[in-house]
């Protein structure tokens, strides 16, 4: 540890260059398994475990926004699957309605969504988290009352676009290049990646320095001139776009919702596997997209009730809050050295033994 | 339009809502205040107490005293456990941090409730006080003795509490806690003595009130975990801080929520009556521009 101190400290400048073959094999990695996830995974799963990671992907770009709110602001919202059936609603309204082509469909389904959600998060702004949070899980017990009520379109007519629920119903509209459910997996990847960016664009930018500023402190903040309401409505802005976005890869992804299907402790969930993946980095909102998406389908395969899930997921709040508040993402690398370092001291004091024994 | 009469029942309904959203506002107030701890497993832990009361009844034949008693007995040492585990592990910790770990007990108790009780298969469960077969008409409504229970409990239990902090020396205590806990320890007050009355005292009151919602509501683990939704928009209205407030902001929630009712265009979106009060709360309240910023305060 301190010998690698030395090291570090004693490098000259200009070998500071030594630091991007990192950042290159990291990005190659992060190329190779783009590819992989792209091109052959959908051909290998078979279309139940197809269908779980379009689900996957859609909740990771959710898990994307609502860790920035968590990780980079600070602001915990309890309404995020709320907002994503919001998101969910809208597309399907405009699929049935419009001949709109499905990325603009998608854009204009984020941007609703931005609205709504910032309207509801602009109350509680001012004072302090504790507050955003409550209103949030109003919102999303509120939703759900909404929702039970007008159900989601599926063809009908009126603004509401609802058909009564025994008639023939039309599946939601895929993009014409992605009507298979392998295509639309892929499809919904690429939109995901692009979220990514544009999050990355924010987090690396202007945005991304005042909100790590707010997270340290907001007085400190103010006092430096930054407008903590206007970056904080920023944040709930971004993460309500994207949550918008994925909401249409949602509906289009399923081609059938059902208001049954989206319920209060969703949100709830959701928060908990953002903080057990580790709210902090983009690699914690993959991890979260898979524990909340994939580990159920998995489960479900075997038989075992996915109840089982919803306890562990609340003894992973708990652990997470208390001992591993940077989440899974930062604490299996840990754990890993941890656990490297255990087994080498164990070969090497073995050989010794070996020889006494011997 | 419906008449004045059609309204009547409705108004039983929401006050006797309004008195046990009353009671676990004020619970989640005190504990609140005491501890720093808001306590969102409130319905959670209310509705598995219910739910072992109603095993003990249905499956076991139980006595019902016992088994209510038993509901109340498990509310709050589930919660004394939870404080005593997790309290001092996140003392120092921010209000939000301290509020989403009990979201984390909400999830184990919804999970464990749905795998004991499942409710697919269309088994419907129900508890019925004793109380509800003692009725008596004011005016030309009827009206239960459970009815009538919940809303007095709400008020008792909100007088009692305000005496209770203001006049007794675990109150003061406690309220000293409130204000600043360090200090509070240094002053020579056992700090964990007053936490742990505090979390078993809000773990009672969520017994209470989970065996009267599963009365007055239903008997359903989700809707019991969510209908603190209502309360926690009364201790929002409150501002976390007067108990008072807190007692009425819960009544008119109940009321307005259970007047919707008979009204035609609006009865399916009479659930949302606790957050479109709690947003129009704030906002009237942040006009104040109370910058939140500073040490104290939430």
């Amino acid at each position: 540890m301190t010998s690698a101190g030395v090291r570090t400290n004693a490098r000259p400048a200009w070998l500071s260059q030594t630091r991007e073959p990192r950042t290159l094999i990291r990005l190659a990695v992060i190329v190779v398994l783009l590819l992989f996830v792209l091109l052959a995974l959908p051909s290998m799963l078979s279309l139940y475990y197809v269908d779980a990671m379009i689900q996957v992907a859609v909740y990771t770009v959710v898990a994307l926004g609502l860790g920035i709110l968590v990780g980079r602001v600070g602001l915990v919202s309890l309404g995020q699957a709320a907002v994503l059936a919001i998101g969910a609603w809208v597309s399907a309204r405009l699929l049935f309605a419009t001949s709109l082509s499905f990325p603009i469909v998608l854009l204009a389904s984020g941007l609703v969504t931005m609205v709504l959600g910032t309207l509801v998060g602009l109350p509680a702004l001012r004072m302090r988290g504790l507050y955003l949070a409550l209103i949030t899980l109003m919102l999303a017990g509120a939703i759900t009352v909404v929702l039970s009520t007008t159900n989601f379109p599926n063809g009908g007519h009126g603004f509401l676009g609802y058909n009564g629920g025994n008639v023939h119903v039309p599946p939601i509209r895929r993009p014409s290049i992605a009507a298979t459910d392998q295509a639309f997996f892929r499809y919904t990847v690429v939109v995901s990646i692009l979220m990514f960016f544009l999050v990355l664009a924010h987090v690396r930018g202007r945005p991304g320095r005042a909100w790590a500023s707010i997270r340290q402190s907001e007085s400190a903040a103010l006092a430096a001139g930054i407008n903590t309401t206007l970056y904080k409505l920023w944040a709930l802005a971004l993460a309500a776009f994207i949550t918008g976005v994925a909401g249409g890869l949602l509906a289009g992804g399923q081609r059938y919702l059902y208001s049954i299907d989206f319920v209060t402790q969703d949100s709830i969930i959701l928060l908990a596997v953002v903080l057990m993946g580790g709210a902090y980095s983009m690699w914690g909102a993959i991890i979260a997209g898979l524990l909340y998406k994939f580990l159920p389908a998995l489960l479900n395969n075997w038989g075992v009730s996915s109840d089982w899930l919803t306890i562990l997921f609340g003894i992973g709040v708990l652990q997470a809050l208390t001992t591993a508040p940077a989440g899974i993402v930062d604490q299996f690398p840990k754990d890993m050295a941890r656990l490297g370092r255990r087994l080498r001291g164990l070969v090497k004091r073995r050989p010794p033994a070996r020889g006494e024994a011997g | 339009m419906p008449s004045w009469s059609d309204f009547q029942p409705f108004l039983v309904t929401g006050l006797s809502l309004g008195g046990v959203y009353a009671l676990s506002g004020v619970g989640m107030v005190v504990l609140f205040r005491a501890t720093g701890v808001l306590n969102l497993a409130f319905g959670a832990v209310g509705a598995m107490g219910a739910l072992i009361a109603w095993q003990l009844i249905n499956k076991s034949g139980t006595n019902e005293w016992l088994a209510f008693l038993v509901c109340i007995v498990f509310a709050g040492v589930i919660t004394l456990a939870y404080g005593m585990v997790f309290g001092p592990a996140l003392a120092g910790r921010e209000p939000l941090v301290k509020a989403v770990a009990t979201l984390g007990l909400t999830l184990v108790l919804l999970g464990i409730m749905d795998l004991l009780w499942t409710s697919s298969g269309g088994a419907s469960r129900s508890i019925q006080l004793p109380t509800d077969s003692n009725t008596f008409m004011i005016g030309s409504v009827q009206v239960s003795l459970t009815n009538v229970i919940a809303l007095v409990f709400g008020l008792v239990l909100t007088l009692i509490t305000g005496a209770f902090l203001r006049y007794t020396k675990l109150g003061t205590a406690m309220r000293a806690m409130a204000n600043d806990r360090e200090i509070t320890a240094t002053l020579g007050v056992p700090v964990r003595r007053v936490e742990a009355t505090a979390w078993f005292g809000c773990g009672i009151l969520s017994g209470v009130a989970g065996l009267l919602l599963a009365d007055l509501v239903a008997l359903d683990a989700t809707t019991l975990t969510f209908l603190v939704i209502s309360a926690l928009a009364a201790t929002l209205i409150a501002r976390l801080r007067s108990i008072t407030v807190t007692f009425f902001a819960a009544v008119v929630i109940g009321v307005v929520n259970a007047m919707i009712t008979p009204i035609q265009s609006l009865t399916n979106y009479r659930d949302m009556t606790p957050f479109v009060l709690a947003v129009a709360a704030l906002l009237l309240l942040s006009r104040k521009r109370e910058i939140a910023v500073g040490r104290q305060g939430i």
